[in-house]
């Protein structure tokens, strides 16, 4: 591992894959040397070879974003290997599902009040989490799990 | 290589690989041949490899949750290239964040009309009972006038004096809210600032207008008048002892012509023996006599 004089140390990719870090180096300016978990966690979870394809992929003034949402992802799943950031999804879309309940409801005893048609209701019960379909309860936003028929469509003739 | 002609054909994993699927394929379960673009997805973020060292760090029992959360973070980040999950996380917490917000703007509402309905249903109390003691105090003052004793279906009186305005407000909730009731003026001016309120609802849809007046005008009050009229009884029988304690043929006589006062001389006197007969047990008869004569005019000897 060398280092030019009028180079910077080598960002935190390189100096965990333990190469030269080159002025053209595509990590360098979204993993500096302060912080090489970041890339770690990243590498473990994704590898070096698919986030660098990833960033090609991405205008340059959104790396940085897609960098950061990637480490994000990353630590997440080394935090839940089963779930990783879909369990927080998953709990996040359960809550909005709750508050709109009770937000209609709300609504609804509002106007009954204002109109004066009954007396005000007592908030409903948080409804249990529907498992709809899916053994474990996991609620996904998105019905991505089997999405044969977007497949079909989506499909481009992918066969080797 | 693929299987030909093979009862089971090569998984998406296996195919995109060019590999055999072998019978312990780990991928083979969740990753079907007609799935390609799923795998490709899954493939790009993670590689087959990353993929397989996640499920061997788990339980064969986690591993079909862990493949749908695998393929729903690729099919994601497929999506949206730039943020991915962390994209749908943002929006989750705007959102929630917006329905908290609309929360609390609801139940401030809500505790305003409550409030407001609560205050204008103590404003009518406090109205209903001042009419019905001023009429009351009025009848009270009219039978002073003429002498007369109140009768005993005087409360019926009260009741019919309450129900009025009751029926009125009843007959106004009940009935079509553009046909106000033309007897009661309160009502009326009440009624224009329900429509000006209404037309405001209309016009702007501002949910913020307080269309609380329209509740202050619907409620009939039940409770209320049971309570009033309880204390309208009260009131009367506390007033019912002072036309026992005076002597209201002093005044009647007074006011009468001599001719008619003096039948009802014998009248009250005959019945004033009655009453004393009635009263009193152990007085002797002279006693009764000169009680007798102390009250009237003429001597009973």
């Amino acid at each position: 591992m060398s280092s030019s004089s009028y180079s910077s140390s080598p960002c935190a990719a390189c100096k965990f894959l333990r190469r030269k870090c080159m002025p053209d180096c595509i990590f360098a300016p979204y993993f500096p040397p302060e912080e090489p978990q970041k890339f770690a966690n990243v590498h473990k979870i994704f590898g070096a070879s698919n986030v660098s394809k990833l960033l090609n992929e991405v205008p340059t003034f959104q790396r940085e974003d897609a960098v950061n949402s990637l480490a994000y992802e990353a630590e997440a799943r080394l935090k839940d290997p089963v779930y990783g950031c879909v369990g927080a999804i998953s709990v996040l879309q359960r809550q909005v599902i709750t508050l709109q309940r009770e937000l209609d409801a709300t609504n609804a005893n509002l106007f009954r009040y204002a109109y004066n048609e009954m007396p005000p209701l007592r908030p409903p019960q948080p409804a249990p989490p529907s498992a709809a379909g899916q053994s474990s309860g996991f609620c996904y936003p998105y019905q991505w799990n089997d999405p044969s028929d977007e497949d079909n469509e989506r499909s481009s003739g992918g066969n080797m | 290589m693929t299987l030909k002609g093979g009862a089971t054909s090569a998984c998406a994993a296996c195919k995109y690989q060019r590999r055999k699927c072998i019978p312990e394929c780990l991928l083979a379960p969740y990753f079907p041949a007609d799935q390609t673009k799923v795998f490709q997805n899954a493939h790009k973020l993670f590689g087959v490899s990353n993929i397989v060292k996640i499920l061997r760090s788990l339980d064969p029992s986690q591993h079909a949750e862990a493949m749908r959360s695998i393929k729903y973070q690729a099919n994601v980040r497929d999506r949206f290239p730039v943020y991915g999950c962390l994209g749908v996380i943002r929006q989750l917490y705007y959102q929630i964040q917006m329905l908290e917000e609309e929360m609390h703007t609801v139940l401030t509402q809500l505790e305003m009309y409550r409030q407001h309905h609560h205050h204008q249903q103590q404003q009518q109390q406090h109205h209903q009972h001042q009419h019905q003691i001023s009429s009351m105090a009025d009848d009270v003052i009219s039978q002073l006038e003429l002498g007369m004793a109140p009768s005993n279906n005087a409360l019926p009186l009260f009741n019919q004096a309450t129900h009025q305005p009751y029926t009125m407000q009843n007959t106004y909730s009940s009935s079509d809210i553009d046909s106000p009731p033309k007897d009661n003026v309160e009502n009326n001016s009440l009624w224009i600032q329900h429509l000006f309120f209404d037309t405001n609802n209309h016009g702007t849809g501002n949910n913020d207008s307080p269309i609380a007046i329209q509740s202050q005008l619907l409620v009939p009050n039940s409770e209320p008048l049971a309570d009033t009229q309880h204390q309208v009884v009260q009131d009367y029988d506390e007033i019912h002892p002072f036309f026992d304690s005076i002597d209201d043929r002093q005044s009647y006589i007074d006011t009468k012509d001599a001719e008619d006062s003096s039948r009802e001389k014998c009248s009250s006197e005959e019945s004033l023996k009655e009453t004393t007969q009635l009263m009193v047990g152990n007085v002797g008869s002279k006693d009764l006599k000169s009680a007798a004569a102390c009250f009237s005019l003429t001597s009973v000897n």
